[in-house]
C-alpha cells in the first residue's frame, strides 16, 4: 500500500490521468496490470463506504450491481472514474473531495477486476 | 358500558379451544376499533387507530371465497417495491406509487375505475441513492378532505382529495445528508404523525406531529440525544431500571456518537384514544457495527409511548439493548386488551425483528409476554424481571471474522409488513421469515451522505429450508396456533375479516385467503409479481365487497432476489370480487370516463436496484 502510494506521488506530475479535469471517457486506467493497485482499491471500497450501497461482493443492494454488464453511466474505466468523482443525479455522492484521483483509479481497478469490461 | 364490556370479556374468556375452532375467541383478547369508520370504508392504512387491520365485512365468506376473481386492475407504471394499501373514502380509491410518489384518485362509481386525478410531486431524484431498502412508500393517509403522505426526499405533502391540487408541502430534513422518508403518515384529529428513515445512513432520527391544516410542526421528538430534544421530562417512567436516568439518549453512547446513531422511526404508528397516547418504534443504531458504539445506545431499537398532543414521552422499552444485529424496533404495535391473571390489561403486541413477540402493558411499559415466534438463536430468553434479553455468547459479531449461523439475519423474523388482529378469534396473523446469517463485521467511518453500515452477510434459509411462513399467534399464551409454510419470505401485510378470512400474499406471487381459525388455505390466485404490500377490503358504490392488493415485489425483500421463484417487479393493483362481478365488468362494451391521463414518465433504470 505504501509502496503504491509512493509510486503514485512520484508519478503524478507527469501523468494526465491523475488530474480530474483531464480524465475522459477513453482514458485508460493507469494502474492496468498492477495487482497492488487493485488490492488498494479493494481496501478503499470498504473504507469509503462503497460497500454500504454496492455490497461487499459488489453485487449491489441499495445501489446498483457493479458486476453485471449493465452500466447506468457508462462502463469504460474513464466513465466509471467520472461517476465516482462527480457522483450521480440519483444520489451517489461525489467523491472527488474525499479521494485523490489515484485512489479513485484504484477503486476503478478493483471494480474492473470483478468483471471484464 | 363497563358492565357490557365485562360481560363480553367473560363470554370470550369462557370460550374453550374446541369452541374457538368454530365460533368463539381463542384468547379473550379484544380491541377498541376506533374511530369506527363505516364498515365498507378503509380510510387509514391499518383501518383503525389500534392497527388491527380487521374489517367487519362478511359478504365474502368461507362459502364463496373460492369464487373470487379479478374485477378490475390498475397498473401505475412505477417499478420500485409496492408496500401500501389503497384507501377507499366514499366512491374514491386513493393509491400512491413508490418513488416518484405519484398519487392517483380512482373513481369507483364508473366502469373500470378510471383515473379521477393524478398528482405528481416530483421529489428530488438524489433521494434514490439515499434510500436503504428500495425507493418505497409504506402508506398514505386521508384526513380533512386531503390525501397526506411522505415523499422520499424528506417532505410531507397534502393534496386536495377532490381536485388533486397541492394544498401544502413541508420540508422536514435534508435528503442530501442521508435521511429519507418512507413511513406511512398517520392521522389522528388535527395532527399527522410522521417519522424519518435512514437507519443505515448515519442519520439522527426524529418523529413529529404536523398540523393537518398547513403542515407546520406541532412537536418534534428526536430519538437520541439529551432529554430535552427527545421530549423526555417528568412524566417519563420507563418500567425497567436499565432505562431510568437522565439524558440516557446521550450518555449511553460514546461521546457525540448519538448524532449519527440513526434510530429512525420509519415504521407504524398506533393511537389509544382513551389514554391519548401514540406508540411507535425506532430503528437500529448506527453504525451497524456494535464495537464502534459501546453502551446501550438508547433510544434505538425501542418503542415509545408519547402524549399525542404534546409529544412528551410516557414510557419507552428498548427491545434490543446495544443492538448488534440490525434488529430495528419499528414494526407495528397492535393495541388490544387481554385477560391477564384475572383482570383486563391494555396491551400492545409487537412482533420484533429480533424474533420475540412482545405483549406489553401499554399503560406502563411492563412486558407481560415475550416469546419467540420464529427461528432465533441470538437470545436464550427475555428476562421479564429486568426486561433485558439473555444473549447467546455465540451470537456476538466479531470484527473481521465470520460468525456463522446467527438467527435471524438483519431483516429479522418479521419486518415492517403489518400483521392483523381479529377480535373474533383473539389471534394475530403475521407473515414471518425463517432464516439465518453468517456475519462478518468491518469497521466503518462516518462519511456524510454515505452508508454507515459495516455488516457483510450471507443469509440462508433456516431449519426446514423454507424461507417463510404465515402464522396465527396467541398473544396471551405467547404461542403459535397454526402456521403455513411458504417457499420465500412472507413479506406482505395481512387483513382479517368478520367472516374469519385472512388474506395475505407471497413473494412468489400467490394471493391467498385462509380460514382464520384453522389455517386452512381456501383460495389462491397467482398475480403478476411478488406481493410485498398490505391487502385491504371495502364495499364499492355497488354495495359489493371487494378485496384489493398490489403486486409489486421490492423493498427489503430484495435481499433474497436471487432465490428461485423470486418474481420480476410489478406495479399492478388487483381488485377481486365474487365471480369478478362489479361496475368494472360486464358483457357489453364498457368504456372509461376518465378525468385525467396518467403521466408517461417511467424511471429509465427503476428495476436496476
Amino acid at each position: 500500500m505504501k509502496l503504491v502510494l509512493a509510486f503514485v506521488l512520484a508519478a503524478t506530475p507527469a501523468l494526465a490521468p491523475f488530474a480530474f479535469a483531464q480524465v475522459t471517457a477513453d482514458t485508460p486506467n493507469p494502474f492496468d496490470g498492477k495487482p497492488d493497485a487493485v488490492e488498494a482499491g479493494h481496501a478503499l471500497f470498504g473504507q469509503m463506504n462503497c460497500a454500504g450501497c454496492h455490497a461487499y461482493d459488489l453485487t449491489g443492494g441499495m445501489g446498483p450491481d457493479l458486476t453485471d454488464a449493465s452500466w447506468l453511466y457508462g462502463g469504460k474505466p474513464g466513465e466509471i472514474f467520472h461517476t465516482i468523482a462527480e457522483g450521480t443525479p440519483r444520489g451517489m455522492p461525489a467523491w472527488k473531495d474525499k479521494m485523490t484521483p489515484e485512489q479513485i483509479w484504484q477503486v476503478v481497478g478493483y471494480i474492473q477486476s470483478k468483471k471484464a469490461n | 358500558m363497563r358492565l357490557r364490556s365485562l360481560l363480553l370479556s367473560a363470554a370470550f374468556v369462557c370460550a374453550t379451544p374446541a369452541l374457538a375452532a368454530t365460533t368463539g375467541s381463542f384468547t379473550g383478547a379484544t380491541a377498541n376499533l376506533a374511530p369506527n369508520d363505516p364498515a365498507g370504508q378503509w380510510t387509514r392504512q391499518a383501518r383503525d387507530y389500534a392497527n388491527t387491520r380487521y374489517s367487519p365485512l362478511t359478504q365474502i365468506n368461507k362459502k364463496n371465497v373460492g369464487r373470487l376473481r379479478i374485477a378490475w386492475s390498475f397498473s401505475d407504471g412505477q417499478m420500485y417495491g409496492h408496500e401500501g394499501a389503497p384507501l377507499v373514502v366514499g366512491d374514491t380509491m386513493y393509491v400512491v406509487t413508490p418513488y416518484p410518489d405519484i398519487a392517483y384518485a380512482l373513481d369507483l362509481s364508473k366502469p373500470g375505475a378510471p383515473i379521477k386525478w393524478v398528482f405528481q410531486p416530483n421529489p428530488d431524484p438524489r433521494s434514490i441513492g439515499k434510500a436503504c431498502c428500495d425507493k418505497v412508500l409504506r402508506g398514505w393517509a386521508f384526513a380533512d378532505g386531503k390525501l397526506i403522505y411522505n415523499l422520499l426526499d424528506d417532505h410531507t405533502v397534502a393534496v386536495d382529495a377532490n381536485t388533486g391540487k397541492e394544498v401544502w408541502r413541508v420540508q422536514l430534513d435534508d435528503v442530501t445528508k442521508g435521511p429519507t422518508m418512507t413511513q406511512a403518515a398517520f392521522v389522528v384529529g388535527n395532527k399527522v404523525y410522521v417519522g424519518s428513515s435512514g437507519g443505515e445512513l448515519g442519520t439522527n432520527g426524529w418523529f413529529q406531529a404536523l398540523d393537518v391544516k398547513d403542515g407546520h410542526t406541532v412537536w418534534k421528538a428526536m430519538t437520541n440525544g439529551p432529554d430535552a430534544g427527545a421530549l423526555i421530562g417528568p412524566d417519563f417512567h420507563p418500567f425497567y431500571s436499565f432505562m431510568q436516568g437522565k439524558d440516557l439518549g446521550e450518555t449511553s453512547w460514546p461521546p457525540g456518537a448519538w448524532k449519527q446513531g440513526a434510530s429512525a422511526p420509519w415504521g407504524w404508528v398506533s393511537y389509544d384514544p382513551d389514554l391519548n397516547e401514540v406508540y411507535y418504534g425506532t430503528s437500529n443504531p448506527g453504525p451497524r457495527v456494535p464495537s464502534q458504539r459501546p453502551g446501550l445506545n438508547l433510544w434505538s431499537a425501542a418503542v415509545f409511548a408519547r402524549d399525542a398532543d404534546t409529544g412528551m414521552a410516557k414510557w419507552a422499552y428498548q427491545f434490543t439493548p446495544h443492538d448488534e444485529w440490525d434488529y430495528d424496533g419499528v414494526n407495528e404495535n397492535v393495541l388490544i386488551d387481554i385477560p391477564w391473571q384475572g383482570a383486563r390489561r391494555k396491551v400492545l403486541v409487537h412482533f420484533n425483528r429480533n424474533g420475540f413477540a412482545y405483549t406489553i402493558d401499554r399503560t406502563s411499559g411492563e412486558v407481560l409476554v415475550a416469546k419467540p415466534f420464529g427461528t432465533e438463536n441470538w437470545a436464550k430468553e427475555i428476562d421479564l424481571k429486568t426486561g433485558m434479553p439473555v444473549v447467546n455468547d455465540a451470537a456476538h459479531p466479531i470484527v473481521e471474522k465470520k460468525v456463522t449461523n446467527i438467527c435471524p439475519p438483519d431483516i429479522g423474523v418479521k419486518n415492517w409488513n403489518p400483521s392483523a388482529f381479529s377480535p373474533r378469534t383473539g389471534l394475530l396473523y403475521a407473515g414471518v421469515f425463517n432464516s439465518c446469517m453468517d456475519l462478518n463485521n468491518h469497521i466503518v467511518q462516518y462519511i456524510p451522505s454515505s452508508p454507515y453500515d459495516g455488516m457483510e452477510m450471507q443469509r440462508h434459509a433456516g431449519p426446514g429450508g423454507n424461507w417463510g411462513e404465515f402464522i396465527a399467534w396467541d398473544p396471551v399464551a405467547g404461542k403459535r396456533v397454526w402456521s403455513i409454510k411458504e417457499n420465500l419470505y412472507v413479506w406482505s401485510g395481512a387483513v382479517v375479516t368478520g367472516s374469519d378470512l385472512v388474506f395475505y400474499g407471497t413473494m412468489d406471487g400467490w394471493f391467498r385467503a385462509v380460514d382464520a381459525r384453522s389455517g386452512k388455505v381456501l383460495w389462491s390466485q397467482k398475480l403478476g409479481s411478488g406481493i410485498t404490500a398490505a391487502p385491504m377490503t371495502f364495499i364499492g358504490p355497488d354495495k359489493r365487497q371487494y378485496v384489493a392488493v398490489y403486486a409489486g415485489v421490492g423493498g427489503g425483500a430484495g435481499v433474497i432476489r436471487r432465490e428461485k421463484g423470486f418474481m420480476p417487479g410489478g406495479n399492478t393493483l388487483y381488485v377481486f370480487s365474487v365471480d369478478g362481478n362489479g361496475i368494472g365488468t360486464g358483457t357489453t362494451q364498457l368504456v372509461s370516463q376518465a378525468g385525467a391521463a396518467a403521466p408517461v414518465s417511467v424511471p429509465p433504470a427503476a428495476a436496476h436496484n
